[in-house]
């Protein structure tokens, strides 16, 4: 559709009145004591980097406002800001830093996600904020932890709870935050199995991230893991790859397996390399694994190969085996119906017909001259 | 027409576990002569009812068939979009047979019931063949269980249909064909019995194997499960169904599954020895071919027959 040319400066001037009312409305969103949004605010703060790279810098309040951060001011994680307008960042935000505005409730010291952040720091995945080299295609915390926005329908307390919390805690605001923290965190708040593989094979079925960690394993003289290279796709050609395909969540996904489940939330953190015997698929350990849920396991079982693959490689016999089903299969449907044609030409020649109609199949002229007698 | 020593062989067993009478034996004795050389004029030149003429298949054999039919098909379809997940119909298929939720308990619960199909196809024909050995009226060659002769039938046909040879084989109650899909049936289903077992119970199995073998037959019958189900379902599409619904004198359908008949033509045309064994089991049959033949002036009028008919 075409707007007429006479709603153009109405609806310019609309705009203009609409952005700028809204603007002091969306800072009012949260506290920005530190008046971070003086630019951030603008959605135009970029910079092109070396690599010709265009970076934002801009911060939507509106959005921020609704994150799990939204209570945490800016300088709590942006620690190396002394001043205004601050020097280029050169480090960026560590997961382990304290936040001083924060306290933690059960030991009163500044809240840190350092616990976590050190598990993660000892896994296969742990590394650095800002890496070169194939580290960096590890994954940091915020490549899983997106820090989603919560869901603007969420439900807030009832009033009755709240009426009954203001009598102590007084602060109508804090008692709903609080409500919603803490329900938020008795809740299951895991991905479900389809998220968790899709999450897993972001890197894992990634062919070009992978060639490099080969080679540059090769390279160092260093072995990887027996199914490093086909992880994701070998984990959806198995049977608990198929049905997680399905949305079917009572079969095993990658955490179910590589993550311990002592203590799921911290285990997923500190996932290892199966040659690490703290790993739950290290061969001492995998037969416990197995058990969560093949509860009849033995040391058979935990022999079985949960990643299959039919490649020339890692599965020998599957590779030929497929391939002499793959020749009988086709040789056997090529000479079945081969023989029907050729049936079906050597009677049709003989006269046979298509339909059995009055009495008989042969009404055809034979070219062997012995036809029906009509 | 001169009997080979085949088709004599055969005819002189089922005359003698008929206790057919003397009478019998002539009437069937001057039929055959009467007869032409050339069989393909018999089987041209004879009548027959689309639904079938002649006794073949009992009714446990029938349901075998329809067990089998309706298994073997709701297998395949709950089963093939598991394996071939990524193909575009998988997905529409199997939410529209409910998800994997319902379709893995419809197919461990149908795959009960291909086994009892199997138990019940295994448990009929031993009995029936002890039946038979105990009334003596057992033939082996009337049986599935392929022997030498199919080799050479197979030969023969080839030559027929590329025109080497104007007769096709006498061929018994079960050919070369039906041999080679009863077997490689038989052998799919143990296939995906075996298989689908060791999905179902992998611990079972890997307890049961040695260590060093437990893995490589998991991996085996993981791979065995959807390829022969896949070969299977092609076989059954391409050359079956080609066979009883598409092949000129079967078109629009072979109705033996149903009513256990078959058509007059067929049996004469691809189980001439069983059609000898029907002469001599349903005296009807011999007036009714001679009669056939008699009014297309295939064969004399004899006056015997008009003497009966008179």
């Amino acid at each position: 559709m075409k707007l007429p040319i006479r709603w153009t400066l109405p609806v310019i001037l609309f705009m203009t009145v609409f952005t700028l009312t809204m603007s002091p409305y969306a800072m009012a969103f949260f506290d920005d004591d530190e008046a971070c949004l003086l630019c951030h605010k603008y959605p135009r703060m970029t910079r092109v980097t070396e690599d010709g790279a265009i970076r934002s810098y801009y911060v939507m309040p509106e959005v921020f406002a609704n994150t799990v951060h939204r209570n945490v001011p800016c300088r709590d994680c942006h620690s190396y800001i002394k001043q205004l307008p601050h020097r280029a960042v050169e480090t960026g935000v560590q997961c382990d830093s304290e936040c001083h505005s924060v306290k933690n409730p059960a030991t009163g010291k500044p809240f840190s996600h350092k616990p976590i952040y050190n598990a993660y720091k000892d896994s296969v995945h742990g590394r650095d904020k800002i890496v070169e080299g194939p580290d960096s295609d590890k994954p940091y915390c915020i490549t899983c932890h997106t820090n989603p926005i919560y869901d603007p329908n969420e439900v807030g307390p009832p009033k009755h709870i709240v009426d009954r919390c203001v009598i102590c805690h007084e602060d109508r605001k804090f008692v709903t935050q609080w409500y919603k923290h803490t329900s938020r965190r008795i809740r299951e708040v895991k991905r479900n199995p389809e998220q968790i593989v899709a999450l897993c094979t972001s890197c894992h079925g990634d062919e070009r991230l992978i060639d490099r960690h080969v080679k540059q394993a090769k390279e160092q003289g260093r072995e990887l893991g027996k199914k490093f290279s086909i992880a994701a796709k070998s984990y959806a050609e198995s049977f608990h790859g198929k049905l997680t395909n399905y949305g079917f969540d009572k079969t095993a996904n990658c955490l179910d397996c590589h993550a311990d489940s002592e203590n799921y939330y911290k285990s997923v953190h500190d996932i290892r390399p199966s040659s690490d015997p703290l790993s739950s698929v290290h061969k001492d350990n995998r037969l416990e694994t197995c058990k969560k849920c093949h509860v009849y396991a033995d040391e058979n079982y935990a022999s079985l190969d949960p990643h299959p693959n039919a490649s020339l490689e890692d599965g020998k016999l599957t590779y030929y085996a497929e391939k002499i089903y793959n020749v009988i299969s086709i040789v056997v449907i090529i000479g079945l119906v081969g023989l029907s044609m050729f049936e079906t030409f050597g009677r049709r020649r003989d006269g046979v017909s298509f339909r059995l109609r009055q009495g008989t199949s042969w009404r055809r002229k034979s070219k062997r001259g012995r036809d029906r007698v009509v | 027409m001169k009997l080979s020593d085949e088709a004599r062989s055969i005819l002189e067993t089922s005359l003698q576990q008929n206790h057919s009478s003397e009478k019998d034996r002539k009437e069937i004795e001057q039929l055959l002569k009467d007869l032409p050389d050339d069989r393909v004029l018999i089987y041209k030149n004879v009548v027959s009812n689309p639904v079938g003429d002649l006794y073949r298949y009992s009714i446990h054999i029938r349901l075998h068939h329809m067990l089998t039919f309706v298994t073997f098909l709701t297998l395949a379809f709950t089963g093939l979009p598991i394996h071939f997940f990524h193909a575009v119909w998988a997905e529409p298929l199997n939410s529209f047979l409910g998800g994997v939720d319902v379709t893995r308990i419809i197919h461990r619960t149908i795959a009960v019931i291909m086994i009892f199909t199997m138990t019940y196809h295994i448990l009929t024909i031993t009995l029936g063949s002890i039946a038979r050995i105990s009334a003596k009226r057992f033939d082996l060659r009337r049986t599935i269980i392929p022997g030498l002769k199919d080799i050479r039938d197979f030969r023969d046909d080839i030559k027929y249909f590329s025109g080497k040879k104007d007769q096709r084989p006498e061929m018994d109650k079960f050919n070369y064909k039906q041999k080679i899909h009863y077997f490689a049936a038989a052998f799919g289903n143990l296939v995906m019995v075996v298989s689908g077992s060791s999905f179902l119970f992998p611990d079972i199995w890997a307890s049961i194997l040695p260590a060093t073998m437990a893995s490589h037959f998991q991996e085996l019958m993981r791979l065995s499960h959807p390829h022969e189900a896949l070969l299977a379902l092609l076989v059954i599409a391409f050359w079956h169904w080609y066979n009883v619904h598409l092949a000129p004198g079967r078109f629009p359908m072979q109705w033996t599954f149903l009513t256990g008949k078959i058509t007059r033509e067929h049996q004469i045309e691809e189980h001439f020895l069983e059609y000898l064994r029907n002469l001599v089991e349903v005296p009807e049959e011999r007036h009714l071919l001679r009669d056939m033949l008699e009014s297309r002036e295939i064969i004399a009028e004899s006056d015997t027959d008009t003497a009966s008919n008179s």
